[in-house]
């Protein structure tokens, strides 16, 4: 069994009373596409800073590859490429000058071929020898990433890669991170405030919340197969409720109001109810199922807001 | 790694437009003042001769290229170190501005190597800036004015140097101008790694300079005791290599070497300090931006 990718062992960091990271642990397995999702202001840049070492621990450790960030740091670095919340590039650089720096100094070809590949594979082929103070956010964002490719690194960490982005870039951005872990078995370590960018490229994902793990697992079982909040909307609420008492689904019917009643089920339940009722003439206006992860997630977002 | 990492800093240095603005200043000044006092510096030597003039008969080319070397090293000394610290305040806190630390910081390089590299960067510009103005005064006032002894006045004394006595002492005191420089550029790397705006580090060495500069110039006892710390009190110590003692005019190289050395190892502090502690500083830093 090869090392984790990435292990964090309750991890903290402090600035005086504020606790930004409260005991974070997590393990990333290599070749995972790891979703690190949170609502702003969960902790996660500053852990991702720390797994960078922009910042330091209060306490706690980090192991990437096996390796302990605070005595390996240059040998983890080496293999870690990544885009540490905004892009920020020196403007008055082309793309190209900026990522021949930064390419240098983590060992990486930065031959013509080599950076033209790069900008290439993110869309910027066109734009290599343009000033990046003349790019847009969105062409920052993939010049970020593509200085986070351009040493070929095993580990890549990727903060909110998706911001400033149109549509179709974020479309590329996850294929380009599919494609990563797929075809050339990187291991993606992306963090994110929005699930369903998550749920369309992360195999398995913990929810962070005031620096801590809330939940974590894999992305199928935490979203897909888990316990779904359904709301029923019918016109004989009454009729329905008995029915589903006297059935033995009594026991999850969450509430009741009129016009609706609000029932915990398993996916694979949701048909034998909707079965249930239609077959006794119940007339259904609505079923809408609502994941209870989904629903927890938003709660954690709004509670931010 | 770390002369990769000069290279990258050397590169980022030289990119930018503010680099160049002292050399274009000097490079534009210089050529105007060595034809300026080429035609009308009798004018200006019989203006600060004048005490002297019943005293002594003046012969000679007394305006000659290590004399106008002399006037543009007096003149241009004291705003040199603006230009310095433009860049020298820009190399640490312009990464946090730009949002650049979280670029270069997260590469398989020590902070330690990072801050030399910067540092050694620093010191390149500092010292090409000083050897360029070098360069412009005497390798135009030379060839353009020819030479001859150089008249070099304080107050009420007047000493006289001859041309073959000359050359060792501008290259050694332009050598002195450029540790001067790096103590100013130090000063300002020091304030670099403090804070997160780049305009901080350059007004706040700037202020110290002028700052230091008034208090030294004001004649109260009290501040007897502070001057002798004031860098900027020892940067003044290119003079002495123009000062011959008294009891030392007939030895082969005289100089007054006694207070270099003592204003050179000021100096020498202040640059190892600061470059200690603009390490130390890094070091424990927390990338926030």
């Amino acid at each position: 069994m090869p090392d984790p990718a990435i292990a964090i062992r309750d991890l903290h960091k402090s600035y005086g009373s504020f606790n930004a990271v409260n005991g974070l642990s997590l393990t990333v397995e290599q070749g995972d596409v790891y979703g690190f999702l949170g609502p702003n202001g969960a902790g996660k840049s500053t852990t991702i800073r720390m797994l960078m070492t922009l910042i330091r621990p209060s306490s706690g450790s980090i192991k990437v590859f096996g390796m302990d960030l605070a005595t390996h740091r240059a040998d983890i670095l080496r293999r870690i490429g990544a885009i540490v919340e905004r892009p920020d590039f020196y403007n008055y650089l082309t793309a190209r000058k900026n990522l021949e720096l930064v390419g240098r100094l983590s060992g990486a070809d930065v031959s013509k071929a080599s950076v033209d590949r790069v900008l290439g594979i993110v869309g910027l082929g066109q734009r290599t020898d343009s000033k990046v103070k003349t790019f847009s956010h969105g062409m920052k964002q993939r010049l970020g990433i593509a200085q986070a490719l351009l040493h070929n690194p095993d580990l890549i960490v990727l903060d909110e890669p998706t911001t400033g982005l149109d549509p179709q870039g974020m479309v590329d951005i996850r294929d380009l991170i599919l494609e990563l872990s797929q075809d050339h078995r990187k291991t993606v370590f992306l963090s994110s405030h929005i699930l369903p960018e998550v749920e369309l490229t992360a195999n398995r994902m913990v929810i962070i919340n005031r620096g801590k793990a809330v939940i974590e697992g894999s992305v199928q079982d935490l979203l897909n197969n888990g316990r779904l909040k359904v709301t029923i909307e019918t016109s004989e609420v009454t009729r329905a409720q008995q029915l589903l008492r006297e059935s033995s689904l009594g026991d999850k019917l969450q509430s009741v109001t009129q016009g609706e009643l609000i029932i915990m089920l398993e996916r694979h339940e949701i048909a034998g109810v909707v079965q249930l009722l239609t077959s006794n003439n119940i007339p259904l206006s609505a079923v809408t199922p609502v994941r209870s992860l989904e629903e927890y997630f938003i709660s954690l977002t709004q509670e931010v807001a | 790694m770390m002369l990769t990492a000069y290279r990258v800093e050397m590169e980022k240095v030289f990119s930018k437009w503010r680099t160049y603005i002292g050399f274009i200043a000097l490079g534009a000044l210089i050529p105007i003042i060595v034809i300026a006092l080429g035609i009308e510096g009798q004018d200006y030597l019989n203006i600060i001769t004048q005490q002297f003039g019943s005293q002594f008969d003046f012969k000679g080319k007394l305006i000659n290229g290590y004399t106008v070397s002399f006037i543009i090293f007096a003149a241009l000394y004291v705003h040199v170190p603006f230009m310095i610290t433009l860049v020298a305040g820009e190399v640490l806190a312009g990464e946090a501005t730009s949002g650049t630390y979280r670029l270069i910081l997260t590469r398989p390089i020590s902070r330690a190597t990072m801050v030399t590299a910067k540092y050694l960067a620093v010191l390149t510009y500092t010292v090409s800036l000083v050897f360029f103005m070098a360069i412009m005064s005497l390798g135009l006032g030379i060839p353009i004015l020819g030479t001859d002894s150089l008249l070099v006045i304080r107050s009420e004394t007047i000493t006289i140097l001859s041309a073959d006595d000359l050359l060792w002492r501008f290259i050694l005191a332009y050598i002195y101008a450029a540790m001067s420089m790096v103590t100013v550029a130090s000063v300002a790397f020091l304030f670099s790694s403090l804070v997160e705006n780049a305009i901080g580090p350059i007004m706040t060495t700037m202020s110290i300079i002028i700052g230091m500069t008034i208090i030294s110039a004001i004649d109260v006892p009290i501040f007897d005791y502070l001057r002798p710390l004031f860098f900027t009190n020892h940067m003044n110590g290119w003079k002495f290599f123009f000062d011959v003692p008294a009891d030392a005019e007939s030895m082969k190289y005289a100089a007054d070497w006694s207070r270099i050395a003592i204003s050179g190892s000021v100096l020498m502090l202040h640059i190892v300090g600061c470059f200690v502690a603009a390490q130390l500083i890094i070091r424990r830093k927390d990338i926030l931006t």
